[in-house]
């Protein structure tokens, strides 16, 4: 009994950590308690394990060197600061202002508004990257107008929850960067290679939204004239962008004797800032040169172009980290906040406490779930995980479906930090070891835990929506009819689709790496693609360090090959 | 219980103090993080010593307050099934939890920490990187956090006995994580109306 217990710690470990994790106590210590007390069941057991079980009580000791790595982790630094941005962001009333202004550039073509949710819903995930501040805003102010003009009510509220949760896959989002880290992969390469699946996604929907204006013409009609309150003036936008690209191409070759290649930005910021400082300048003394449409687009739609610019043009150009992007990104938003008149000492207060909260918390499950691998890790977890999974049928692609589907479901009762500290780190070793990229598994696994937020019935959307949506009857402002509320069944109903159209994006992805894969920086041939695994175990004679400048052996070479540059670029990982 | 609940009270003001002012130092990252990278632009100049700050002060931030964040009962738990227990099922879980869960590895750790700290402060240890600041404070940050971790171990466990007893009122009663989100989502939409 004592050597089959002993043999088998690894599965019984990880099932009681489920029993730790459903009794509800915080996960953060759940985690810890349940790696000691099998630490402590193990150290008594290794004797009849038959060498399965490798601890021993100094092993303790690396405990606190491991949470130092936490501490002086640079990566993870990026998680406050993302936070900090979303929230001051949320509170700077952008994401209402795009909402109204993009509303009416669309509202005019059918569907416009669902358009406009879904547009808006991509620009919120490269700024604030807050799936609920983005549901929020979306549910107070289009809902009520997508209401008011008969748009089908199980479409707006699906675009609505759906492109809330875009925040969760575009960049800079929080989940990417947990998950870079635990696949050991730098957080620049998984924002390069989340960026084309981002725009893929979000293609997809205004594509079902297209296609639902077709199939039935009247689920989403276009705005009557008398709702298109900033006037028509679509023209005079036309004009300002033509003036834009004019003005950026002169400044580019009057620029590009003297800053040389800095020329293409430096030109392009000209004529955006010239255009903008146009805008201003019209609209306040009121010398009529442009539309109103086009002086109030232009004016809601810069601020936040140029901080996508700041946080993730700096980062993929290779002038900021992304941390230093975050922290960049985050003074982008006080300034922005601040510009508006949002800006107050309580709100700073109230955002710095939510990003202390938050911190704590996830830092704090990340140091148990550092307990628990310790010793996951000496009862070989490890290698029973990775056989289970390696061993499943159909080699990559039937591994992906399967832990796919895993990740799915367990999406349902783990949020994504429990799933990428505690899941993600068992599936990686598999991955590799079948030769998966573990950019591309880490896409693939960001965009399966974006659809558990709006999945019914428990997606947080849905939530987010449910709470602002109306549950009671209510008389329209313009035109006075009464609104019949928003069941939520329609809620539910409506996202279906979309949560369609997640799972067809995984496929997608599993289909054609390629979307990802041009994060490597050229481009690859998906018939090409090999990637070299250093051998694990096995019969492969040696395992563990490449000769790190060791003299050659027997050819006589004089000089020992030179040790590999360390990157310094990126944070130590342990 | 009366002496026990102003140990408590007390052991909460202070970590209430603590957790609170701590959250400047995420601002203080921010800047010194945006300003290193503007700085190393600009003028092409780097310190150690600064991109060492950003992280001293993220570390201060999380560990300080991680007891606070355990007085407002807001390190995140599963609550799919500890939802459906009634509330005096809850207290037990959650007085289990506190004695052999989080006691226990928060003492075990302190006991580790000790030696760990003390050992950087003896050999005046510094980062490894030129210029880089002393790791000691650093590191005792660590064991700091944990003995406020554990000192509000002890105030939750005597603050849930008193509740049990009905000698106090429950400061955090049970809200599920989604009862939560749609709590916060109508906070934000007051603001946005406002």
């Amino acid at each position: 009994m004592i050597e089959f217990i002993a043999q088998n710690m690894a599965p019984i470990m990880f099932v009681s950590l489920f029993a730790f994790l459903m009794l509800g106590y915080p996960v953060a210590f759940s985690l810890a308690a349940n790696g000691l007390l099998f630490f402590f069941i193990g150290v008594e057991l290794a004797p009849y394990s038959n060498n399965s079980i490798n601890l021993a009580w100094p092993l303790l000791y690396a405990l606190p060197e491991r949470f130092w790595g936490i501490m002086s982790n640079e990566t993870l630094l990026a998680i406050p600061f993302f936070t900090f941005m979303g929230i001051v962001l949320e509170r700077s009333g952008m994401a209402e202002d795009l909402l109204e202004t993009v509303g009416q550039l669309f509202g005019p073509i059918r569907g416009g508004l669902a358009y406009a949710v879904i547009f808006v819903g991509a620009l919120l995930a490269a700024t604030t990257g807050v799936v609920a501040a983005s549901v929020i805003a979306m549910g107070l102010i289009s809902l009520p107008i997508m209401l008011r003009y008969g748009y089908d009510r199980r479409v707006s509220t699906g675009v609505i929850a759906a492109s809330g949760t875009l925040a969760q896959i575009i960049p800079p989002s929080l989940v990417l960067i947990v998950l870079a880290d635990q696949l050991g992969r730098s957080v620049g390469d998984m924002y390069t290679a989340a960026l084309i699946p981002g725009l893929v996604l979000t293609s997809l929907y205004v594509g079902y939204i297209l296609l639902m204006t077709f199939i039935r013409r009247d689920s989403m009609p276009a705005l009557p004239p008398e709702a298109r309150t900033l006037g028509s003036g679509v023209l005079s936008l036309i004009v300002a962008v033509v003036a834009v690209v004019v003005i950026a191409y002169i400044a580019h070759i009057l620029l590009s004797p003297t800053q040389g290649s800095n020329a293409d930005i430096l030109g392009v910021s000209v004529g955006v800032i010239v255009i903008y400082i146009a805008a201003i300048a019209d609209k306040s003394l009121g010398f009529g040169l442009m539309s109103r449409l086009a002086q109030l687009v232009i004016i809601v739609l810069i601020p936040p172009l140029a901080l996508i610019f700041l946080v993730l043009g700096t980062i993929f150009l290779g002038i900021a980290t992304p941390t230093e992007g975050g922290a960049m990104g985050a003074v982008g938003a006080l300034l922005m906040a601040a510009a508006k008149g949002r800006l107050s000492l309580d709100v700073i207060r109230q955002a710095l406490a939510s990003t202390t909260r938050l911190s704590a918390f996830v830092m704090f499950i990340l140091i148990g779930a550092r307990v628990f691998s310790l010793t996951f890790y000496g009862v070989n977890g490890h290698l029973w995980v990775e056989h289970l999974l390696v061993s499943t049928p159909g080699g990559q692609i039937g591994f992906l479906i399967v832990v796919n589907l895993l990740v799915f479901f367990l999406a349902f009762f783990l949020d994504f930090f429990e799933l990428a500290f505690i899941i993600v780190p068992l599936l990686a070793p598999a991955a590799e070891a079948l030769g998966i990229d573990l950019i591309w598994f880490g896409i693939l696994l960001a965009v399966n835990m974006q659809t558990s937020f709006m999945h019914p019935p428990f997606g947080f959307a849905l939530f987010y929506l449910r709470s602002v949506a109306a549950r009671t009857p209510y008389r329209d402002k313009m035109t006075g009819k009464t609104i019949q509320p928003i069941t939520t069944g329609q809620i539910y109903w409506g996202a279906v689709p979309f949560v369609c159209i997640q799972v067809i994006m995984v496929g997608l992805l599993i289909a054609f790496p390629q979307m990802v894969m041009h994060y490597k920086g050229e481009t690859v041939d998906p018939s090409q693609i090999e990637i070299v695994v250093p051998p694990f175990g096995g019969d492969q004679p040696a395992l563990g360090l490449p000769n790190f400048g060791a003299p050659p052996a027997d050819d006589g070479t004089p000089a020992p090959a030179a040790p590999p540059a360390f990157d310094l670029s990126q944070p130590p990982k342990f | 219980m009366a002496p026990l609940l102003a140990v408590a009270r007390t052991i909460d003001r202070i970590n209430e103090f603590i957790g609170k002012w701590v959250s400047w130092c995420i601002l203080a990252a921010v800047l010194v993080s945006a300003g290193n990278a503007v700085i190393r632009k600009t003028l092409n100049m780097s310190s150690n010593a600064w991109l060492e700050l950003q992280w001293y002060l993220f570390g201060a931030a999380f560990l300080l307050s991680a007891a606070y964040t355990l007085k407002q009962n807001e390190h995140i738990r599963i609550d799919i099934v500890y939802g459906m227990f009634s509330r005096r099922k809850q207290h037990w879980i959650d007085l289990f939890g506190h004695v052999f869960f989080l006691m226990p590895f928060v003492v075990l750790m302190i006991v580790y920490f000790v030696p760990y700290v003390s050992l950087s402060y003896r050999i005046g240890e510094s980062s490894a990187s030129a210029g880089g600041l002393v790791l000691w404070p650093a590191k005792s940050l660590l064991l700091i956090g944990f003995s406020m971790l554990g000192l509000q171990g002890v105030s939750e466990i005597i603050k849930k006995m008193a509740i049990m007893r009905g000698d106090m009122d429950d400061p955090t009663p049970f809200i599920s994580a989604h009862e939560q989100a749609e709590l916060d989502a109508k906070a934000l939409a007051e603001e946005i109306r406002a």
